[in-house]
């Protein structure tokens, strides 16, 4: 580090260049770290589980046009008929679909309203005691609906349900405690007592900030228009989705089949924009660190061609090409790292204007260092070559005019 | 203090071959202050350059201060030059960016010396060169000779024992010229052996040694005793002159 202050002070001297650089540096550090943190915590979102055996899932929509039964009877008759289909393991009715984006939330309490008490936002699946098979969740504490607990038809707040499964950061929202099994909450203030909680389930907008937050609710009322979720053997799911429509209206007739879709299917359509935002993003940042690795090399080469003769001077007045080489480095560094330290700090503020103004999680610090390093060995690859051929010009260019 | 023998310098360009210098020979003596004149493009500065170790030499044999030239490493020759060259150059090729402090630090940090003694150094020279109060100067804030007198404290700040000096008032008027040479008489007068390329005659008149380069070879104009006497050397045939 013996040339830190001859070189800062020629920096400090010649510094278009060097500021330019620095801002280039202080922008892409500001942008990258926030957009990588934005990509990874969206690929962390991808990667999560979402607690439903997504590839043994599938669900389709019924639209009925027939007057001539009942919905609820002949939902009952789908759903048996379904389950007796070889490889299905279960199937429900549900009025919403796991992870598709469409779907209903209500606000819970631990007190009826008008009283205050402690709420949460919650979005539920009404559905009945194959529920918790068909979506394949994992009963952490209490039991399954029984039979009986499934209320079926359209009064929920007169003859609706009394009980309740809910999720882990359910109970961990509401009761803080823990203690949530055998508690009641009101649901359009009916009381419902939670008998059972589940370890993970997804509601149908998995990347909203309060996902896990769900419930299901033991109430089935069946409409001209409604899902049925199956589960099946993962192997057996697509023959049985290719003949789904068929058996349906071997069933029944007057009624359309549609929107027959694997959950994993289901969730990449929920995610198909989010993934093509990730991917713009990802395409921008590598543009612009190529735009920044390019700005480096660029003006190492351009203060190499300007500076021939002073580094032939350098090479005649005893330098090593390791000194010339070193040159260019600590150069670098010092740019760079005046950029970066300009650049965390734009990152650091950028990140809040967007968690504030976006609802995204505030940029974590590993981001800001991660990127720091990375930018800072891009800029060391980008200026060694360069500085390597500096490094082989002649010592006798200090005597010929050129 | 430098013994060439039989140095050539050929530069290859695809089908061309240049004869910079032809199976040069010259001795030059611990404490000696040589001229050397010749035509443009006849090889001074070819010489000034193999002599200073700036570029190699094709064939011969060149020892510096005992040391066997040829076969030294990359980094050897660069200690080499720091250690026992001091340059001074037409174009003063002082660095811009830096002061006169900074510009006469350059070959002390290159031979890792300790900031403590660079400062006595630097200032010793600068006091020598009288520029001592402008340290924190840059280059283009200087005349040509102010320039030129700071790229010779640069030259002496390592304490070199063979300072080598192409054109060095090229690019000055006859006062600042004068000055210049006087200095380097006044180094020369110290100890330091001096090899100086000019085209000025009466500045190559006031060095006691007078050489001559034409076509790549080597005619040697020598005081001996207020004598002048031409030794040279063409085709590996020695001629000696008197009286010239």
């Amino acid at each position: 580090m013996l040339d830190i202050k001859p070189i800062f002070n020629a920096i400090r001297r010649s510094k278009i260049g060097a500021v330019l650089l620095l801002l280039q540096i202080a922008l892409t550090m500001s942008i990258v770290s926030n957009a990588a943190f934005m990509i990874n915590d969206h690929v962390s979102y991808l990667r999560k589980d979402t607690g439903f055996p997504e590839k043994e899932i599938f669900s389709f929509a019924v639209m009925t046009f027939g007057k001539d039964r009942s919905l609820s009877q002949q939902a009952e008759v789908d759903e048996t008929m379904i389950r007796n289909l070889p490889g299905v393991i279960n199937a429900t009715l549900s009025q919403a679909v796991p992870l598709s984006g469409g779907g209903s939330t209500s606000t819970m309490r631990l007190r009826p309203s008008p009283e205050t008490s402690k709420s949460v936002s919650v979005a539920y699946y009404n559905t009945d005691e194959h529920g918790l098979e068909t979506f394949g969740v994992k009963l952490i504490e209490g039991r399954n609906f029984r039979p009986e607990e499934v209320i079926i038809g359209d009064d929920f707040n007169g003859n609706g349900p009394n009980t309740i499964i809910v999720s882990q950061p359910f109970v961990e929202a509401l009761f803080p405690d823990g203690n949530a099994l055998g508690q009641t909450v009101y649901f359009s203030n009916r009381p419902l007592q939670i008998i059972g909680i589940v370890e993970t389930m997804k509601s149908p907008w998995p990347s909203s900030d309060r996902d896990e937050i769900t419930a299901l609710v033991p109430f089935i009322d069946a409409k001209n228009y409604q899902h049925i979720v199956v589960r099946a053997d993962k192997n057996e799911r697509a023959n049985i989705m290719a003949n789904i429509e068929q058996n349906m209206l071997d069933a029944y007739d007057k009624r359309v089949i549609i929107n027959v879709d694997g959950l994993d299917k289901t969730k990449e359509n929920y995610d198909a924009t989010d993934v093509l935002m990730m991917r713009m993003l990802i395409v921008l940042v590598v543009i612009l660190l190529l735009i920044t690795a390019l700005g480096i090399f660029g003006l190492t080469q351009f203060n190499i061609s300007k500076r021939t003769k002073q580094i032939g001077t350098r090479r005649a007045l005893g330098a090593r090409k390791s000194a010339i080489v070193r040159y260019f480095l600590i150069e670098n560094t010092m740019v760079c790292m005046a950029g970066l330290f300009i650049g965390g700090v734009a990152a650091v503020v950028l990140g809040d204007v967007m968690m504030k103004t976006y609802s995204i999680s505030s940029l974590e610090l590993e981001f800001i260092v991660g990127t720091a390093i990375f930018i800072f060995a891009m800029s060391i690859f980008a200026v060694i070559f360069p500085a390597m051929r500096a490094a082989n010009i002649s010592p006798s260019i200090a005597t010929r005019s050129i | 203090m430098l013994t060439m023998n039989n140095v050539s310098k050929i530069y290859q360009t695809n089908s061309v071959q240049t004869h910079a210098l032809r199976d040069f020979s010259l001795t030059v003596n611990e404490g000696e202050f040589i001229a050397v004149t010749g035509p443009s493009g006849s090889g001074k500065t070819t010489f000034l350059n193999i002599a200073g170790l700036l570029e190699p030499f094709t064939s011969g044999q060149y020892t510096l201060d005992g040391v066997d030239i040829g076969g030294l490493s990359d980094n050897q020759t660069a200690d080499l030059r720091n250690q026992k060259i001091g340059y001074i150059f037409q174009g003063f090729n002082l660095i811009p960016d830096l002061n006169l402090y900074e510009n006469v630090e350059v070959p002390l940090r290159y031979r890792g010396i300790a900031a403590k003694e660079r400062k006595i150094r630097i200032e010793q020279c600068l006091e020598q060169v009288g520029l001592a109060s402008r340290a924190k100067h840059l280059p283009q804030q200087l005349s040509g000779g102010q320039q030129q007198r700071v790229a010779i404290a640069r030259a002496l700040a390592g304490k070199p024992r063979f300072l080598l000096a192409d054109e060095p008032t090229g690019n000055l008027d006859s006062l600042m010229a004068r000055q210049v040479m006087e200095l380097l008489e006044e180094i020369n007068k110290n100890g330091a052996t001096i090899v100086m390329v000019t085209h000025d005659a009466e500045l190559a008149r006031r060095a006691p040694r007078n050489i001559q380069v034409v076509d790549g070879q080597l005619a040697d104009f020598t005081l001996y005793q207020g004598k002048p006497t031409l030794a040279a050397t063409r085709d590996n045939e020695t001629v000696v002159a008197s009286g010239v």
